[in-house]
């Protein structure tokens, strides 16, 4: 399974990110998975246990938001949240539909302690994180040209 | 101390499907047309490409990198017939796009026209991990029965196409080909299929034509992007 690789990634990204804001300690780290995420979320609770010695916030929780399937219809633009792996629209009948939740292993939040003379600023020269840093988009695990 | 929350909001991959979109944009300006290859264990991944290559008869460069646990046996298999790379995970269940840039600068130098990785044989975990490909293709053989599409989804929905392999045992399992195809296109609508045997060498001409108007297509978006940019630079001087 590669649940310890992506907690691998994981946890280089928090650690990354601790160091910019001069954490102190890193209490949580939330993370979204969906039914299209090539994730199962026992195993990554199970890969964050047995990796987190290795990270130098041990004591940090892993917590893991399950959210559903959503899409979005390329033909009449509603979205919806499907309840199997049947990519029809509930509203039109269309098959072309847009993932737009569910089908990528997300970090969403860390919670950490930081020094009060920092203020939990990050440092001036760090990169700043933000949602698509990478111009990417972000749903749909391949895109392929 | 106080304590804050920073909002990330990030894809844990994100950085790493980058690198295969840049990897990808590279493989297109050299002109190689890339296919991702999965399946189960013994779908028969390894004897597709040899079928392939004989199909093929040398009318166009091909490279191969073959995802292996432990041993070299597929790369021994595909040495007879054209450059191969073998890409050992040590017991990993996917490949990883630094692993094949790893096996690319072991390849020959030269210019390919195709080059094939043939990843471990899982359904899951290699359907999470982008390797610069232009197409992924997943080769479900008829011995494997016609419902796993739908017990796959994120390997059929992230594909592209899918072979239906040993479709010479078709007389002696109970495998619908249509009911296959059916499944795999409530999950992936627009997958291209195509029903093919080894053994035999049938299917091989819709294969190889497929993979050839593929190719023909990238270079020609290919060639048209540069062509676009070529007017635009040209306007902007004047
Ligand atoms: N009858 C029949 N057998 C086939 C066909 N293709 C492959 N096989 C057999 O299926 C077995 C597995 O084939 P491989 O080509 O090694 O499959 P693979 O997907 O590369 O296997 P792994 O790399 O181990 O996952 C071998 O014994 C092949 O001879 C086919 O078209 N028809
Ligand atoms: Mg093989
Ligand atoms: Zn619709």
């Amino acid at each position: 399974m590669h649940e310890e690789s992506l907690i691998r990634s994981l946890l280089r990204q928090v650690e990354e990110l601790a160091q910019q804001h001069h954490a102190r300690a890193v209490d949580e780290i939330e993370v979204e998975v969906g039914p299209l995420s090539g994730v199962e979320p026992l195993l990554l609770q199970d890969a964050f246990e047995r990796l987190k010695d290795e990270f130098s916030w041990p004591r940090a929780e892993l917590s893991v938001l399950q959210v559903g399937l959503d899409v979005l219809c390329q033909s009449c633009q509603s979205e919806s949240q499907l309840k199997d792996f049947r990519f029809v629209c509930h509203q039109c009948g269309s098959t072309s539909l847009k993932i737009i939740r569910g089908d990528a292993f997300r970090l969403l939040n860390v919670s950490m302690q930081v020094d009060d003379s920092f203020n939990g600023k990050p440092q001036a020269t760090a990169t700043q994180h933000s949602t698509d840093a990478c111009g990417l988009p972000l749903n749909e695990q391949t895109s392929h040209p | 101390m106080p304590t804050t929350t920073i909002a990330v909001n990030q894809d844990v991959l994100a950085a790493k499907k980058q690198r295969a979109k840049e990897q990808r944009q590279l493989f297109t300006t050299q002109g190689t047309f890339v296919i991702n290859l999965v399946s189960s264990p013994g779908a028969g991944k390894t004897s597709l490409l040899q079928a392939t290559a004989r199909y093929w008869q040398n009318r166009f460069r091909v490279g191969v990198l073959v995802g292996d646990l432990a041993t070299d046996r597929d790369a021994g298999r595909l040495r007879p017939y054209v450059p191969v790379e073998q890409l050992t995970t040590g017991g990993a269940c996917h490949l990883e796009l630094s692993l094949v840039q790893q096996g690319l600068s072991r390849l020959p130098q030269q210019q390919y026209d195709f080059l094939f990785i043939e990843n471990i044989g899982n359904l899951v975990c290699p359907a999470s991990h982008d390797l610069g490909e232009h197409v992924r293709v997943v080769v479900l053989s008829t011995t494997e029965g016609d419902d796993k599409p739908g017990k796959y989804p994120k390997m059929f929905r992230t594909s592209q196409a899918m072979v239906i392999s040993k479709s010479d045992l078709l007389p002696y399992v109970p495998f619908s080909v249509e009911a296959a195809i059916q499944d795999a296109r409530l999950i992936q609508p627009d997958l291209v299929t195509i029903l093919t045997s080894s053994t035999r060498d049938e299917g091989l001409q819709d294969w190889c034509q497929f993979l050839e108007d593929a190719r023909k297509e990238m270079l020609a978006s290919r060639d048209a992007d540069a062509a676009e940019q070529l007017t635009a630079s040209e306007k902007s001087v004047a």
